[in-house]
């Protein structure tokens, strides 16, 4: 092929420079393509090092189950079981506003929640927070089935708590909850952190919670995991021995049923707590999710006040079960003989007061025997103005009233005393009057109530309630344990406590507590009826029921203590509560032991 | 025609081929590092091949008298411009793209080979006498020359390479010694008509024009080469990660990892000082080949170099530009480091049109 080529430019030869000029311009767009590069690798290198980073490693938490509390005889009282949880990982969120929106429409949550617990940790934090609890079954499918266009939103199996039922020893056990915001500002907890908030569970929470792990794993561009860069066991919560009986707390809650109050058993020659039931209870169970805002309100302003442990928290006058405190009193100062005799004719008069007994027409002449076990308030009317209110309150005390108990669960009351927390001097013989039956000023818990039948029943030692006896891993290394307590002791003479003892078994025999009797078990017990307000009714129901006792008597193992509030009188209503738990605790155990053995 | 004389390997160009030579052992390193955990080690073994096949089409090339090859140049082009049509007739396609011919055993790439038989063409037809003095009647006969495979290949769909003919074909005009005024102009109209091109896109194409303007506008999609390959070569930092540390490529994070975007690779392992070194490399292999045109013997010469220099440095820029996110993505192979025989192929033979222009420049 024939090609002619001619000159190429008529002019001077221009070619070099603009040859030149191609050149600069190309050598410029490698300088330009130097400069991004320096920006990508040094200016910017260790930012996009961190995502890098981020795109490779996942993060697969394990959250440690809590630790298991069991009872004294090795029956668990609370467990554990898997359940859905909702995580986010901030890390891996890319597009905050578009996952938190997606997610927020699948799961019908509110954004501002989300983003609000989002934004209260690091963007580049690895650690899940857990956004929402026991997600149900379609939830959770949702959830996986828009995984991909959810990047960092992971459902974690997270053991959650499982109770027998739902209000199974609520007090006692303790709720727990989510870190609430003063938790988190201890700086212990992480946001989403389940945390003990009540009884056991806030008590015992460092050594229950355990620690989390988890993965950390080295995916490729589809998400594959390609290897485990790093892997932590959970390390589950040491379990909890308790002193308490399963079978006691479920017979006394079953006992309780309908009834506003509280019932503490306890084993008087040690200060174990075998059973802790305080009514109504809350539902321990709402908690484990994720509880909104409104049933939590409606809990905490119900007038019933299902979240109070009335065992300890709650303060009563004690009624005639004080009358213990005034016959050991009035029999260890002398003041009083068994032999001395009043006579009843229902009502006694003090200046302008009139001061009635219980029994309309009263109790005719009655000893001090007779006295506790008709509980007659005209023999301690009497009494009580002769001890003198300062013998009576000092007696108080050292039946360990008045002060606490030292049981180690938080907000117990203290109770009060009249005669030992006066402002001014004690002037009213009238205030004394009231006191010797256990009414006016003197305020009691049920656990104080324990304790001091306890002393009576083993002679006055006072223990510090005990609830848990240790704390054990589950590899069996000791992280602690309460050998027990004695904070108090109380010197009465032998003769005081064996009658004492009798009188208590003949109230029950033959006396105002009768209703609590069981053939074959000697139970030694005193019926109360606090009065709430002046001059109010038993019949109407306006008063607490008491019935504080212990058995078997010859070698007491038990103390039942049961109030019932606004229950009516003591022996009719309280009596027969704590005949239902001796019924359990010994014709049960006898039945069980028979098929066992 | 095949003897070469003592004078012209005398003249052989040592720094051309060394850098050519340091950039393709880069390359395949790197394809070495990627595939060095998988049983797939054949790719490296292919590459390589491919390099060998590359060094005999240059020397040949280089053994040639460019004249002679621009003499048959109308011939190349028809042959190049049948398997373009060819592609529509029996091309392979693939992720939507007819691209490729099967021939034999292997897949070839009428686009890629096109190019060399387009800059020969065009040097045909600017040192034609029609088109003397070069004004605008040269103007007409490239457009001419230009418009055909272009429209070809833009079918395909493969604008990218479509795209790189273009600066090729102003460069060789500006080389021609065309008035700049007159280039100028061109340039404006063409820039004018711009908005207009919008509506001929693909969707695809106006996608990635769209995320090449903000990366994040679907980092899942679109925008995850960009997203991507910028982890990997920021990642790299100042020294790189080494060959096992290169996790963005090593772990699949990366898309086409092999081949358009082997350079984030290389930024990822080597950092920013094994990046000036291969940048060093490219732009020593360009200057070089406008010094060869520079100093060539006669203006058809000095075409031939600007024309082959003009071809490996649009493609290593437009390539470099869009792996650091400076350009919109097109699909384009890096020369010399991107895996692919038919590219390989035309960066062998450019160099190879180098040499010959450069040995002959005293003969």
């Amino acid at each position: 092929m024939a090609v002619r080529r001619g000159p190429v430019a008529g002019r001077r030869d221009p070619g070099k420079q603009r040859i030149l000029g191609m050149t600069i311009g190309m050598l410029a767009a490698f300088v330009l393509l130097v400069g991004q590069l320096w920006y990508l690798q040094v200016l910017e290198g260790a930012r996009l090092q961190e995502l890098s980073d981020k795109n490779r490693i996942r993060v697969r938490p394990a959250a440690a189950p809590r630790g298991v509390l069991f009872d004294r005889n090795g029956l668990p009282l609370v467990d554990n079981r898997p359940a859905f949880t909702l995580s986010l990982i901030p890390r891996e969120i890319d597009n905050r506003e578009k996952v938190l929106g997606r997610l927020s429409v699948l799961l019908k949550m509110p954004y501002l929640e989300l983003d609000d617990a989002l934004g209260r940790v690091s963007s580049d934090s690895l650690m899940p927070v857990r956004v929402r609890r026991g997600l149900t079954l379609v939830e959770v499918a949702r959830v996986e089935e828009w995984k991909l266009e959810l990047p960092g939103v992971i459902v974690e199996v997270e053991p959650q708590r499982l109770y027998p039922t739902s209000r199974f020893a609520a007090h006692l056990l303790g709720y727990v909850r989510e870190a609430n915001d003063e938790q988190l500002k201890q700086g212990r907890y992480r946001r989403g952190d389940m945390v003990g908030q009540s009884g056991l569970e806030r008590l015992l929470d460092q050594y229950l919670r355990g620690s989390d792990g988890g993965e950390r794993i080295e995916v490729d561009a589809m998400g594959r995991p390609i290897r485990v860069i790093q892997h932590t066991e959970p390390n589950p919560g040491a379990q909890v021995v308790t002193t308490v009986d399963r079978r006691i707390q479920e017979a006394a809650e079953r006992a309780m049923e309908g009834h506003a109050g509280a019932v503490v058993v306890m084993d008087p020659r040690d200060g174990d707590v075998l059973a802790m039931v305080s009514t109504p209870a809350f539902a321990l169970d709402q908690f484990t999710g994720t509880i909104g805002r409104a049933a939590w309100v409606q809990l905490v302003r119900d007038p019933s006040h299902p979240m109070l442990n009335r065992t300890v928290q709650s303060q009563y006058a004690p009624g005639s079960v004080f009358k213990i405190v005034v016959a050991a009193a009035g029999l260890q100062e002398t003041t009083l003989t068994p032999v001395d005799r009043v006579y009843c004719n229902g009502q006694f008069h003090l200046g302008n007061w009139t001061f009635n007994d219980w029994k309309e027409g009263g109790h005719g002449t009655v000893d001090l025997h007779r006295a506790i076990v008709q509980s007659c308030n005209v023999y301690f009317y009497q009494a009580g103005l002769k001890i003198g209110i300062d013998t009576i309150a000092r007696y108080a005390k050292a039946f360990g009233l008045g002060a606490p108990t030292g049981i180690d669960l938080p907000g117990e009351k203290v109770g009060l005393i009249p005669g030992l927390h006066r402002g001014k001097r004690w002037s009213y013989s009238g205030d004394t009057v009231n006191l010797s039956i256990g009414q006016g000023a003197l305020l009691v818990t049920p656990m104080q109530v324990a304790r001091m039948m306890s002393a009576v029943a083993n002679g006055g030692v006072l223990f510090k309630p005990r609830l848990v006896q240790r704390v054990e891993r589950a590899d069996g290394q000791l992280l602690y344990s309460d050998p027990g307590l004695v904070n108090g002791h109380l010197a009465l003479s032998p003769m005081v406590w064996a009658f004492l003892k009798q009188s208590l078994l003949d109230v029950v025999n033959e006396g105002t507590g009768a209703e609590a009797r069981i053939p074959g078990i000697d139970i030694a017990g005193k019926t109360g009826t606090a009065q709430m307000i002046a001059n109010s009714r038993a019949e109407r129901g306006q008063d607490h029921a008491w019935f504080a006792s212990f058995a078997p008597v010859q070698d007491p193992q038990y103390v039942v203590v049961v109030l019932v509030e606004r229950g009516g009188k003591g022996g009719h209503i309280a009596a027969p509560i704590a005949r239902q738990i001796y019924n359990a605790i010994f014709l049960e155990k006898v039945a069980s032991a028979g098929v066992s053995g | 025609m095949f003897y070469i004389d003592r004078r012209l390997l005398e003249n052989v160009d040592w720094l051309l081929l060394a850098t050519a030579g340091g950039a393709l052992s880069l390359g395949a390193l790197t394809l070495a590092n990627l595939t060095v955990s998988r049983a797939a080690g054949g790719l490296v073994l292919r590459q390589l091949l491919w390099i060998g096949i590359g060094a005999v089409a240059l020397v040949i090339v280089a053994s040639f008298d460019y004249r002679t090859l621009v003499r048959a140049a109308p011939v190349f082009y028809l042959l190049g411009i049948l398997g373009l049509v060819a592609v529509f007739a029996i091309g392979r396609s693939v992720s939507g793209a007819r691209r490729w011919i099967p021939v034999g055993p292997f897949t070839v790439q009428p686009a890629e080979l096109f190019k060399l038989a387009f800059v020969l063409m065009i040097v045909w037809v600017l040192t034609s006498r029609w088109a003397q003095p070069v004004g605008k009647a040269a103007l007409g006969l490239a457009a001419a020359v230009f418009a055909v495979p272009f429209v070809l290949i833009v079918k395909q769909p493969d604008l990218g390479t479509a795209l790189v003919l273009l600066p090729v074909l102003a460069l060789l005009l500006v080389g021609a010694g065309i008035r700049l005024r007159l280039l100028g102009g061109l340039g404006l109209a063409g820039l004018s008509v711009m908005p207009l091109v919008w509506f001929v896109l693909k969707d695809y194409q106006r996608e990635r024009f769209l995320v090449y303007l903000d990366p994040y506008r679907d980092p899942l999609g679109t925008a995850y080469n960009v997203i991507q390959a910028k982890i990997a070569i920021g990642s790299g930092q100042l020294l790189g990660k080494g060959i096992a540390g290169a996790t963005q490529s090593r772990l699949a994070f990366l898309p086409e990892r092999h081949t358009d975007f082997i350079f984030a690779v290389f930024a990822e392992t080597w950092g920013f000082v094994g990046c000036l070194l291969l940048i060093v490399c490219y732009a020593i292999l360009v200057t070089r080949g406008f010094e060869i045109a520079a100093t060539a013997r006669e203006p058809l010469g000095r075409l031939v170099a600007i024309g082959a220099t003009a071809l490996l440095a649009t493609q290593t820029l437009v390539n470099l530009g869009m792996v650091t996110g400076l350009l919109p993505i097109v699909g384009i192979p890096l020369p010399m480091m991107s895996y692919g025989g038919s590219s390989m192929m035309v960066s062998m033979m450019a160099l190879g049109l180098l040499l010959s222009v450069r040995m002959r420049q005293f003969a």
